[in-house]
Order: structure tokens, then C-alpha cells, then sequence
């Protein structure tokens, strides 16, 4: 216990804390990076799951079910250490980003396909109705009413993503917790190195929990909302 | 707002509690590891000749574990035959011998474990076993053959080691700069410097020589000499000079020599 509560061990961290904002700055950099990616990608075979195509449709199965069914650290590790005996080599940034990325994309594809999925297939008849085409159908009329659906999980998703590049440690990726178990191990004050690692991602993934939370309450609400103000245009 | 920092109070209050909890350890005494009829120890089980885990016996052999085996025989005064049947060994590495050693999960590591000011201010060590130098291992095809080829490149270590700092000295010496890259086991450092990812691969030559394979080549540079002991946790005094007393007898009637001949150590 004595170890913990240390002072000269809490201010040697508070010393060479330039370190752990070093590996901030990456794990940030990578998470952001990563995300961009992961919706992009996600959004495409999310939608690509729900066309009626069914080429379109197993495509988007492989790569998800693919994804989900192989752990991040055997992509990672392939990338990082596979990937340079068929002549390809990306940098561990790259490696991070494209890591969490891909993986998450799998993710975020099947909380969109689930999104999509939940809006009342009346809706799509009555689009049809209309005179919408598909794209448009997807684009004026479920995609908005998904998207209160979609949302929460969606946070979530970018919290899980942005714990998952502390995989980037194990390949030497210069993230949070590299940085931590360096400096951990290279003084041998391994309380204190590994309770701020925890606290520095705490710190980035709180406020997204905060807001998920903040997102489920308000797709509780909306549907009361919607009603009165068409009334009024109606009116 | 209110009602978070009541939360987070109690969050606080909970964490105090649970590490008073921890604080209820029961002394560490040479009693202990007697009454318990074993001596855990920490040790290699990837490095040859130090504390390697033969595949073919299941059993670990090495010089390290063979000083294992006469502390236990010292501790529990049995022959060495008997010592190790009361021997529980635990493979560590850098990154898990210290944290296991203050948790109490192993009473002593021998471990390749190299003695340095900062580490006595953490754990007690005994009198060095071994010496070793720091080397480089590179691939043959890369062209590196002497220290001087090595500006710019990348040099992949064990986490927690001192061959960083070892290398950084030696090289700021001859005006050459390079960066790193920890890894936690060397197995994932030989694997860094096989697909590229380093260009490198720095430990002490001793174990450098059990990774050196026919794509390898190892440099002629040695620095900074390296003292292994036998590190024991900081509060168990009583262990510590028993461990250390047992090193320093293996050293003067010889004893230790024919084990280092044993493994065809210097």
C-alpha cells in the first residue's frame, strides 16, 4: 500500500506526464481517425444489408460476420506483422486506424442494418406511394427515423473504439498504454503508471457515455414532439 | 451537477475502501515459505542456458534455476534432489516479474534480472551471479555489420529492461541517434526484426545467442556490462540475506563456476 500513496512516485509521474500525453495525442488521433473510417464504412454495408440485391447483401455478411468473429488483436497483429511478408508495410499509425476501423465498421454496419430494420415497413409503402424512388426513400424517410435508434448505440460503439486502440500497445504503437508500461515498467512503479493510463481513458470515454445516455432519454422523447408540430401544420 | 459529485464521492469513498481492504497482508517471513513447503520463484522460461522451459521435458533448466534449487535446499535444509520437489516456478517477464514479486505471488526472481540504483529503491537484490554485456542482433540481409551502419534506425527492446538506456549511452558516445521500440516478450521482438518492424533486435548477448538463428547475424559490439541477482521483495529482509548468503557461498567454494561450465557461461 505504501507503494501506492508514494509522493515521490506520484511526482515523478507528474515529471515525465509528457510521456503519457504523447501516447494522449495518438490514442486521440487514432480513435478520431479510426471512427471516420469505421462510419463511413459502416454506413455503406449497413445500408448494403437492407437492399434487395442479394449479392450486395452476403457481401456486406462476409465482411461483418468476418469482423465480429476474429479478434482485434489477431487483425491487428496481422496487419502489423503479416501484412510486411507479402511486401506490405503500414506504419503502426496505420495500423492502429485501419485496426479499430475495419473491426468497428463491422460493428457499426449492423447497429445501422438494425436501424434501418426498426423503421415500420409501412413507411417504405408509403414512401412508395409517394412517388420515392429507393435512394430517396432511404435518404428523406428511414434514415431520419432511424437515426433515433441508431444513435445510442452508436456512442457506444465510438467508446468501445476508442478502449480498443490500447491494442496498438502490444505492436509498440506509442498509444496511452504503450507509454504507460513503459514508463511503468522502466521505473518499476507500476501502480501509478497503469492507474493513470485507466484514468487518462476514463477521461475520453465518460463524456461519451454521458452522452449516450443523454441520446437514449431524447429518442424516448421525440415521438410526442413530432406529433404536436405537425398538428400545427396541419392546422 | 449536484448529483454527480455525490456520485462520484461514493465512487471515491468505495476505491479507498477496497485498497484498505489490500492492506490486511500477512507478513512475509521465511516461516511463511516453510510452512508452506514451497519456494515460488520467477523465472525465464525464453532464454537458454538462464531459465528456459525445455518443450521436450516439460522441465525448466538453466543456470538460474539451478540457484533456485540450492536457495530451496538451503531454506528447507534437504539435498538438492529433494529442493525440487518444494520448487514452483512461475515464467515472468520484464513487465511481470516486478508487479508478482510485490503482490507476493513469487518470493524470489531469478529472472535475468539486472541490478540497478533505481530497482534497489523498489527491491532488495542479492550479490551478482552473472555478468553480461548488451548487443545487437541484425538480419544478414540488411546490410548493417558494425555499429556505425545503425543511424536512424529503429531498435526494438524488451519493455522495462535497461538495455534503452544501455544502447542510447553507447551509441550518443559515437554521435549515432536511433529511436525504439518496447515490446513485452522477446519472442515479439524477434518477430518485430523478422517482418521489418524494427531493424534491431538489443538484449544482453546471452540471450541475444538463443534467438540468433542462420537469417541472423550478431554484431562484435558489447557495452555496458550487466550484473543479474536475485531480486526479493523490498520488505523482506530476512529472505533477502538468506538468498544473498546462499549466492555469495556458490561463489566461494565454486560451486557456481561449475554450473556456468554446465551452460557454457563465461
Amino acid at each position: 500500500m505504501s507503494k501506492l500513496f508514494d509522493a515521490r512516485r506520484w511526482l515523478r509521474l507528474i515529471g515525465d506526464f509528457d510521456q503519457f500525453l504523447l501516447g494522449m495525442k495518438t490514442t486521440l488521433l487514432v480513435a478520431l481517425l479510426g471512427l471516420l473510417i469505421a462510419l463511413g464504412l459502416g454506413l455503406i454495408l449497413g445500408i448494403l444489408s437492407c437492399v434487395k440485391l442479394y449479392g450486395f447483401r452476403l457481401l456486406a455478411r462476409i465482411y461483418v460476420e468476418f469482423f465480429q468473429n476474429t479478434p482485434l488483436v489477431v487483425q491487428v497483429f496481422f496487419y502489423s506483422f503479416g501484412l510486411p511478408f507479402l511486401g506490405i508495410r503500414l506504419p503502426d499509425f496505420m495500423v492502429g486506424v485501419v485496426g479499430v476501423g475495419l473491426y468497428h465498421a463491422a460493428y457499426i454496419a449492423e447497429v445501422i442494418r438494425s436501424g434501418i430494420e426498426a423503421v415500420a415497413k409501412g413507411q417504405v409503402e408509403a414512401a412508395k406511394s409517394q412517388g420515392f424512388h429507393s435512394m430517396q426513400t432511404m435518404r428523406y424517410i428511414i434514415l431520419p427515423q432511424s437515426l433515433k435508434v441508431i444513435l445510442p448505440p452508436l456512442t457506444n460503439q465510438a467508446m468501445n473504439l476508442v478502449k480498443n486502440t490500447s491494442v496498438l500497445s502490444m505492436i509498440a504503437g506509442m498509444d496511452i498504454m504503450y507509454y504507460a508500461k513503459s514508463w511503468a515498467g522502466n521505473n518499476g512503479f507500476f501502480y501509478q503508471g497503469y492507474l493513470t493510463a485507466g484514468l487518462l481513458y476514463f477521461l475520453l470515454c465518460f463524456p461519451l457515455a454521458r452522452l449516450t445516455a443523454k441520446l437514449e432519454n431524447k429518442a424516448r422523447q421525440l415521438p410526442t414532439v413530432t406529433t404536436l408540430r405537425m398538428m400545427e401544420v396541419d392546422s | 451537477m449536484k448529483h454527480i459529485t455525490k456520485k462520484l464521492l461514493s465512487l471515491i469513498l468505495i476505491t479507498l475502501l477496497l485498497f484498505s481492504l489490500n492492506g490486511c497482508e500477512k507478513k512475509d517471513t521465511i516461516a511463511t515459505i516453510k510452512s508452506a513447503e514451497v519456494l515460488k520463484v520467477g523465472c525465464k522460461q525464453d532464454v537458454l542456458n538462464f531459465g528456459y522451459l525445455n518443450p521436450d521435458t516439460n522441465q525448466y533448466e538453466g543456470l538460474e534455476i539451478n540457484i533456485a534449487y540450492e536457495i530451496a535446499a538451503k531454506i528447507f535444509d534437504c539435498s538438492l534432489e529433494e529442493a525440487k520437489n518444494k520448487e514452483e516456478f512461475t515464467a515472468v517477464n520484464a513487465t511481470t516479474r516486478g508487479p508478482l514479486l510485490d503482490n507476493g505471488d513469487i518470493d524470489v526472481v531469478l529472472a535475468t534480472f539486472t541490478i540497478t540504483e533505481e530497482r534497489k529503491e523498489s527491491w532488495n537484490f542479492s550479490t551478482s551471479y552473472y555478468t553480461d554485456a548488451v548487443g545487437f542482433l541484425v538480419l544478414k540481409d540488411s546490410g548493417i555489420t558494425a555499429a556505425n551502419d545503425l543511424d536512424g534506425k529503429i531498435i526494438g527492446v524488451s519493455n522495462a529492461s535497461t538495455t534503452k538506456d544501455a544502447v542510447t549511452e553507447y551509441l550518443t558516445e559515437k554521435n549515432i541517434s536511433v529511436s525504439f521500440k518496447e515490446f513485452d516478450t522477446y519472442p515479439s521482438v524477434k518477430v518485430a526484426l523478422s517482418s521489418g518492424n524494427v531493424d534491431v533486435f538489443s538484449v544482453d548477448r546471452g540471450i541475444l545467442s538463443s534467438y540468433a538463428d542462420d537469417t541472423t547475424l550478431l554484431l562484435e559490439d558489447r557495452f555496458k556490462e550487466q550484473d543479474y541477482g536475485a531480486a526479493t521483495k523490498l520488505e523482506n529482509k530476512e529472505l533477502t540475506e538468506l538468498v544473498d548468503g546462499v549466492i555469495k557461498d556458490m561463489i566461494a567454494d565454486g560451486r557456481l563456476n561449475t554450473y556456468k561450465e554446465q551452460y557454457n557461461l563465461q
